[in-house]
């Protein structure tokens, strides 16, 4: 098995292609950097208390809108505490590499998503484009050996890219916005307070509780791989589904149907740093929500390629 | 115990069956052909031996191993071809065979050099696959099957698309690795030509069914056979033969007087010949070719 994993990496890493491809991955993270340094975020403002106070009074007039929707004055709320707390404590919001990265870890798990979505779509589906699955398929490696191998070489090299991305964000974040501040906290509203958690928390576990995205695009992008053995098919409607997904559970946040919505409720950090969108979603929820996507989706793949006939 | 044991192979698909109760074995040593024209399942047949295909019924065995139910133990020494080696373009042709070699525990590294020396590709082994002729993808393809020893080779349709030089090398390949260690050979092809120089014994499919088998061997001197002696005295040799032979067929055709006999009466007539002043240029045995036994056995409607 472990041989097997090894002949699925040598087949990803020794292709240019996933190079490039890992490449475009990490000029998007700097081309967020460019994009906040070029709209004169990434300074502390000697005026940063007239500006904070500024935006309360905005945020407060959207809360007090008789059409405002419930998610915009809940998100209003948080934003206004969390001014007012830097206020109280004359502590101007934290400008640095580590802020940028918790900042922009859902946005670099769902970029890293979409190149994963390449290899996985394809790691099945090349084998029979190419008409290598006979070879791979008559030799001492029983189907689910395969299946298994090339699912968890795609999660390793999704994981791999996006730990890349996180780490290439931390250290150009650090080039343009300071490395200073890693001893401070990171700062949430849960329940209407105002917490902190060490920076390094905030990273790793934001890291983590974004993965849950990743998981779910990635076998989807397997599962129509293997089991419609078309590549341009699975990239086409993973990618589809993916930006469609990630567009419409920021759209639709706090909707009440949005709980049996898997967008919605791939992104864990509100259960532990923060509050659900949805009031009484809870984190059970949103993994029993995750496995049933996952076991559906692994169930229509993995029978049709255990039971099929290769005539390629 | 045979190497390759299959009885009773069946494949239908709705009513129609593709294969319908194949059943023939092969021993260590031997190189066995498929034959029969285009669609007589030759390539389901053997996709359903090593596992590409499901049954709708009967057996594969290899070495006693039943390929369905204990399907990672008998393919360990089985290295199998479908139509062409399709290899991984984008790398070398070393990463191909390790990619391969890995797959079956316990090769080594010098066993993958060892096979690389024997197909011949040491000087390209680390250029990448595109980069490749197809006699050398042929010969890396090759290479891949024998990386882990196999006992049983299985090709379906291996001359594809190759030269008359590649297949000649295939062939000696071929007979090298079944007659000098012992490998079996399983190829199904429907070039008859082919199959006549590369097999010890044909099995001929029909329609998904089989139709016969054949040993392919030298014609025996016992065997008669029409004779054929080129000779400048046509007129000369016919009253000859006609005394000697009574009864007899004969028929001229431009130099040659042709004549069904036994092999070991050619010195005698060839010596006859030359007392009665007549110069004998040649003789040629006109065998009874696999094209002829194939057309006997399938009723030679398919050709």
């Amino acid at each position: 098995m472990i041989s097997l994993i090894r002949n699925e990496n040598l087949k990803i890493y020794k292709r240019t292609r996933t190079w490039v491809m890992m490449g475009i991955a990490i000029l998007y993270v700097a081309l967020q950097i460019f994009n906040i340094n070029s709209a004169g975020e990434g300074v502390v403002r000697d005026n940063w208390q007239v500006q904070l106070e500024q935006d309360n009074r905005q945020l407060s007039k959207v809360a007090n809108q008789l059409d405002a929707l419930p998610i915009e004055i809940i998100q209003a709320e948080k934003q206004i505490l969390l001014n007012q707390y830097h206020l109280d404590h004359n502590m101007p919001p934290s400008v640095s590499g580590w802020a940028f990265t918790i900042d922009q870890l859902r946005n670099i798990v769902f970029a890293s998503s979409l190149i994963a979505i390449i290899i996985a779509g394809e790691i099945m589906a090349g084998e029979f484009a190419a008409g290598t699955i006979k070879l791979l398929l008559t030799r001492s490696a029983s189907r689910t050996q395969i299946y298994c191998s090339k699912y968890i070489a795609s999660l390793v090299f999704a994981l791999f890219l996006t730990t890349i991305c996180v780490a290439v964000a931390m250290v150009l974040g650090g080039v343009f916005f300071g490395f200073a501040g890693l001893t401070s906290s990171h700062l949430y509203v849960q329940d209407q307070t105002v917490m902190g958690i060490p920076v390094l928390q905030a990273l790793w576990s934001g890291y983590i509780l974004q993965l849950p995205f990743l998981l779910v695009v990635v076998t989807l992008a397997f599962m129509i791989s293997a089991a419609f053995r078309s590549i341009t098919f699975s990239i086409v409607i993973s990618m589809l589904i993916a930006v469609a997904g990630f567009v419409i559970s920021i759209a639709m946040d706090g909707w009440d149907w949005t709980r049996y919505f898997i967008f919605s409720q791939t992104d864990w950090t509100p259960f532990v740093y923060g509050n659900p969108s949805v009031e009484d979603v809870s984190m059970l929820w949103a993994v029993a929500l995750l496995l049933l996507h996952v076991v559906i989706l692994h169930s229509i793949s993995y029978f049709s390629f255990v039971k099929r006939d290769v005539k390629q | 115990m045979p190497l390759l044991e299959v009885v009773g192979l069946t494949k239908k698909i709705g009513s129609k069956a593709l294969v319908e109760d194949v059943t023939f074995s092969m021993e260590k040593g031997e190189i066995l052909g498929l034959l029969g024209p285009n669609g007589a399942g030759k390539t389901t047949t053997i996709r359903m031996i090593v596992g590409l295909m499901s049954r709708t019924a009967g057996q594969a065995q290899i070495n006693g191993l039943d390929t369905l139910k204990m399907f990672k133990e008998a393919m360990r020494h089985v290295g199998v071809i479908v139509e062409n080696p399709d290899l991984y373009k984008y790398l070398s042709g070393y990463d191909n065979l390790l990619h391969f070699a890995r797959m079956t525990p316990g090769v080594s590294k010098t066993r993958i050099q060892e096979v690389i020396e024997l197909v011949g590709l040491t000087d390209r082994i680390s250029d990448k696959v595109a980069a490749y002729s197809l006699g050398m993808r042929q010969r890396l393809g090759l290479a891949v099957v024998l990386v882990h020893q196999p006992s049983l080779l299985v090709l379906d349709e291996p001359t594809n698309g190759l030269d008359p030089s590649g297949i000649r090398e295939l062939r000696n390949h071929l007979r090298h690795l079944a007659h000098q260690n012992g490998v079996g050979v399983l190829v199904s092809s429907h070039l008859m030509s082919e199959m006549e120089m590369m097999c010890d014994r044909v099995v001929v499919l029909q329609k998904g069914r089989l139709v016969g088998t054949h040993m392919l061997g030298d014609i025996s001197g016992h065997e008669r056979s029409l004779i054929g002696f080129e000779v400048d005295r046509t007129d000369l040799a016919m009253q000859l033969l006609q005394t000697l032979m009574k009864g007899a067929d004969i028929t001229t055709e431009q130099n040659v007087v042709q004549i069904m006999i036994d092999k070991s009466q050619i010195p005698e007539i060839s010596r006859k010949l030359m007392d009665a002043g007549v110069n004998v240029y040649g003789v040629s045995a006109a065998k009874k070719t696999l094209e002829d036994t194939f057309l006997e056995m399938t009723g030679g409607k398919e050709h």
